[in-house]
């Protein structure tokens, strides 16, 4: 694991023991520009396959715009750029073979806000399939089945899958977007803050069940709950003005960080 | 690693607070190891009540300092350095409070030596108290002043003084045969020295605990130098 600036940090236990398991992301000299801004400078870190990491900071450090950029997301916006590399299996995000469309398609993206398409519980977990030309009734009922059981709604919803998404609750709602983004069976799942509209109950669902998937999918989150980072993620990223400032396994980084920016930030003395 | 100010105030007052209340605990508790001493010495009943008089503020502090603790950890979630300040403070307190019972105890046996003809072997357990008293003081300071390195030198001091425990429990266990009728002084005298050994391994469990807080070392069980 190594944090910024191509300062290596020393390898954790953890570290050692996962060495069987690829680098699934790696980030190379990674620098983003929104137009002459520069939001990102010199990332260097490789997120580990099928275990949840966590990327933490005071707002603006840029940890959304780096998750954003793992599905090549903030392309959207006019006037960014970027120079250095991040690559998922050793292949470049940025190699010109690559369609951005299907790059998406493989990594699942859930947000802030839970946003249910106004369409039935169904249609909102089939919605990409649809799209990709699917459309055999046992395939999308499948596809149904094993998405709402993997984010814990199945048991919730199975008898009113045809009633309109925008009736479930809070909780319900985000476990839907996280049902519809594991639809399509991605490689990543990014999270960007995905519990900070929800109540205490419905938070705990959807810790348990990152904690689950973390089985299939390799998890990136973005969050400002410290507690949460402990409670759910291997690996913890701080960010802090757009640099990386440490990366190490979550107990490390919260008992005992090695850069006083770290300890400064998680023991609430800035922020 | 030099930190600056919590931006919540109420958690950087109510870790100053845990910190003065564990601090006033070990004033009190010192206190309470000198009165013994003065007690057992000078043979004087009411330093003795004293110092068994005093534990009750000692208790009430431990109930206090963990009433404080566990708010901290309540109400600010502590993380890093503020959640292992937090853990020893707690930590801390117990020992102290474990020690001042000690103190206790070496009054309440002071109290019966006190009724007894004064028995010139009492001088012996001089150098026990020293030592068991200035490991104790240091321990506080190295929490006190967050002194890693007083710290570290409490564990080889604690060994020394099981020595020196060991050694009068052997010249008290051989003087009994010879002065039968002394028995009781010298089984007080052993109680006395067992309760000295105790308290340095309290002032130990303190150093461990600081050393554990400030370098994030855990050195208990061990026997390697810290």
């Amino acid at each position: 694991m190594q944090t910024s600036n191509d300062a290596p940090v020393k390898m954790t236990a953890d570290e050692k023991n996962s060495s069987s398991r690829p680098d699934f992301i790696s980030v190379k000299d990674f620098n983003f520009f929104y137009g002459k801004k520069q939001a990102l400078h010199g990332i260097n870190m490789d997120i580990p396959e099928r275990q949840v990491t966590a990327l933490i900071g005071p707002s603006g450090c840029g940890k959304s715009t780096l998750l954003r950029n793992f599905n090549r997301m903030n392309e959207l916006i006019e006037g960014v750029h970027h120079t250095g590399d991040i690559r998922i299996l050793g292949k470049s995000i940025y190699d010109k073979g690559i369609e951005v469309i299907s790059l998406r398609r493989s990594i699942g993206m859930v947000f802030q806000k839970s946003n249910p398409f106004p369409k039935s519980i169904y249609e909102n977990v089939v919605f990409a399939l649809r799209i990709s030309g699917t459309s055999k009734k046992s395939d999308l009922d499948e596809c149904v089945e094993r998405s709402l059981r993997g984010a814990a709604l199945w048991n919730e919803v199975k008898d009113r899958l045809h009633e309109s998404a925008l009736g479930l609750s809070g909780g319900q709602m985000q476990r839907l977007c996280i049902a519809r983004a594991i639809a399509n069976r991605p490689k990543v799942l990014l999270m960007d803050e995905p519990c900070s509209a929800l109540d205490p109950t419905a938070t705990v669902k959807v810790e348990e069940l990152i904690r689950e998937l973390k089985q299939q999918f390799t998890i990136v989150i973005v969050t400002h709950n410290m507690q949460q980072a402990t409670r759910c993620s291997d690996n913890t990223a701080f960010f802090y003005l757009g640099k990386l400032i440490e990366y190490a396994d979550t107990p490390k980084i919260f008992s005992n960080p090695s850069e006083k920016q770290t300890e400064d930030y998680i023991t609430g003395r800035f922020g | 690693m030099e930190l600056t100010r919590h931006i919540l105030t109420g958690f950087e007052d109510a870790l100053d607070n845990l910190r003065k209340d564990v601090l006033m605990m070990s004033s009190l508790s010192s206190r309470s190891l000198e009165n013994a001493r003065r007690g057992l010495f000078e043979r004087d009943e009411d330093w003795c009540n004293t110092v068994i008089a005093d534990d009750e503020e000692i208790d009430a502090l431990e109930i206090q300092v963990d009433g404080e603790g566990m708010e901290i950890m309540l109400r600010f979630h502590p993380f890093a350095s503020d959640l292992r300040n937090v853990i020893a403070a707690m930590k801390t307190s117990v020992n102290l409070e474990r020690a001042s019972d000690q103190s206790v105890g070496i009054a309440r046996r002071a109290r019966k030596l006190i009724a007894l003809p004064l028995m010139v072997e009492t001088s012996r357990i001089e150098p026990i108290f020293n030592l068991a008293s200035s490991i104790f003081d240091d321990a506080i300071k190295s929490y006190a002043d967050n002194d890693i390195e007083l710290a570290r030198s409490i564990k080889p001091r604690d060994r020394e003084l099981d020595d020196l425990n060991r050694e009068f429990a052997d010249f008290i266990t051989e003087m009994m045969p010879q002065n039968p009728n002394h028995i009781r002084g010298f089984l007080e005298l052993i109680f006395i020295a067992r309760c000295l050994e105790r308290i340095g391994d309290q002032a130990k469990n303190i150093a461990e605990d600081t050393i554990y807080a400030v370098a994030v070392k855990d050195i208990r069980h061990t026997h390697a130098a810290m």
